[in-house]
């Protein structure tokens, strides 16, 4: 008797979702009001996120996504706001920096004696006479053009592969 | 050849905000590559002549010493020796070529940063050292008119580098004299 009246409502049951529109049954369930009575973050800590992990392949997921479009949303002055720069710096090796760039000839240079000093001095002070006497022949030439009439004398674009030092700012 | 420093390129500003310290006089973008002017050529060869005189003149006081010692017979070095005479302006020549030839610099040029080069930059070489160095008498020979096209000419070469086909330019690392001035006046600010 038990084993008919079982056979009849599993009978029953699959008429009546046969007869169901799966479809128009979920247009009416409003979708938002039941995420708001589940509560994910039990929903959450039941699931276990690694093992979802391991079933997903990031590859894939990382191939799909536009980085720059994501790169253009990120601000990065709020997220360099939150880097310890001084952190990052003290894990720099510094003595392997020294030792592979150009970095260590510039401190060499740049700790340098007395004599560099007044050298460096000295060769600033040449430079810059240099400078005053191109000006100086350069208004003469101008003044003497002027006067003679004789056409332009031709400009500073026109000099030879090694240009003067009076071209420079 | 280096690249030009940009000079627009906005300074480091030190991080208590006080303004970059302004750079020694001269010391501005690169000037390695750039016809030198007159007044570093004639500095180079004020020192030189100094330098040259001054080691000829030693030579000449050892030799009469070690005659004096040797023969008790002291001798006096004059202008009017022949000797003496043949023995400056060889030792000159040495002194000019040998520099020209082997780097280009005389002990002056290193000191004041300048080089002499061939045309398109490159070495002097022999040939062109020892041309260089026999017309350089040349430039004053003619009332001191061989210098003006250091003055007059845009390439800045003087009589003797026409002859020889060189040219002199700057060889000083402006932007390494930068970082050296710039590291004083911080290491002198914070102190």
């Amino acid at each position: 008797m038990e084993s008919i009246a079982q056979a009849v409502a599993e009978r029953v049951i699959d008429l009546v979702i046969e007869a169901l529109d799966m479809d128009a049954l979920i247009a009416k369930i409003d979708l938002n009001d039941v995420l708001a009575q589940i509560d994910l973050n039990s929903l959450i800590d039941r699931l276990d996120l690694n093992e979802v992990l391991d079933h997903v392949d990031l590859n894939q997921v990382v191939e799909r996504v536009d980085l720059n479009q994501v790169l253009d949303r990120l601000d990065m002055n709020k997220l360099l706001a939150q880097v310890d720069i001084n952190q990052i710096v003290s894990r720099v090796d510094m003595e392997g920096l020294v030792r592979n760039t150009d970095l260590g000839a510039i401190m060499v240079s740049s700790s340098s004696s007395l004599a560099t000093e007044v050298i460096d001095m000295g060769r600033g002070h040449a430079v810059r006479m240099d400078d005053t006497l191109a000006r100086w022949v350069s208004k003469l030439r101008r003044n003497h053009t002027r006067r003679s009439g004789s056409p332009e004398l031709p400009t500073a674009e026109e000099s030879p592969e090694l240009p003067t030092a009076e071209e420079e700012p | 050849m280096t690249a030009p420093i940009d000079a627009n390129r906005p300074q480091l500003v030190p991080g208590d905000g006080r303004p970059p310290p302004a750079a020694p006089p001269g010391i501005g973008p690169d000037l390695r590559g750039q016809h030198s002017g007159f007044a570093s050529r004639f500095i180079a060869f004020l020192f030189d002549c100094v330098l040259s005189i001054g080691v000829f003149m030693l030579v000449l006081a050892a030799a009469s010493f070690a005659a004096s010692v040797l023969t008790g017979t002291s001798i006096h070095w004059s202008r009017a020796n022949l000797w003496v005479v043949i023995a400056f302006f060889g030792w000159q020549f040495f002194y000019y070529a040998y520099c020209w030839t082997t780097s280009g610099k005389t002990p002056g040029m290193v000191l004041l940063g300048v080089q002499v080069v061939g045309l398109d930059g490159s070495r002097v070489g022999t040939r062109r050292g020892v041309i260089r160095t026999l017309a350089f008498p040349l430039s004053f020979i003619l009332l001191g008119l061989g210098f003006v096209g250091i003055l007059f000419q845009r390439d800045r070469r003087a009589l003797h580098d026409l002859i020889a086909g060189t040219a002199v330019i700057y060889d000083w690392d402006t932007r390494e004299a930068r970082l050296r001035s710039l590291a004083r006046e911080g290491s002198d600010g914070r102190a």
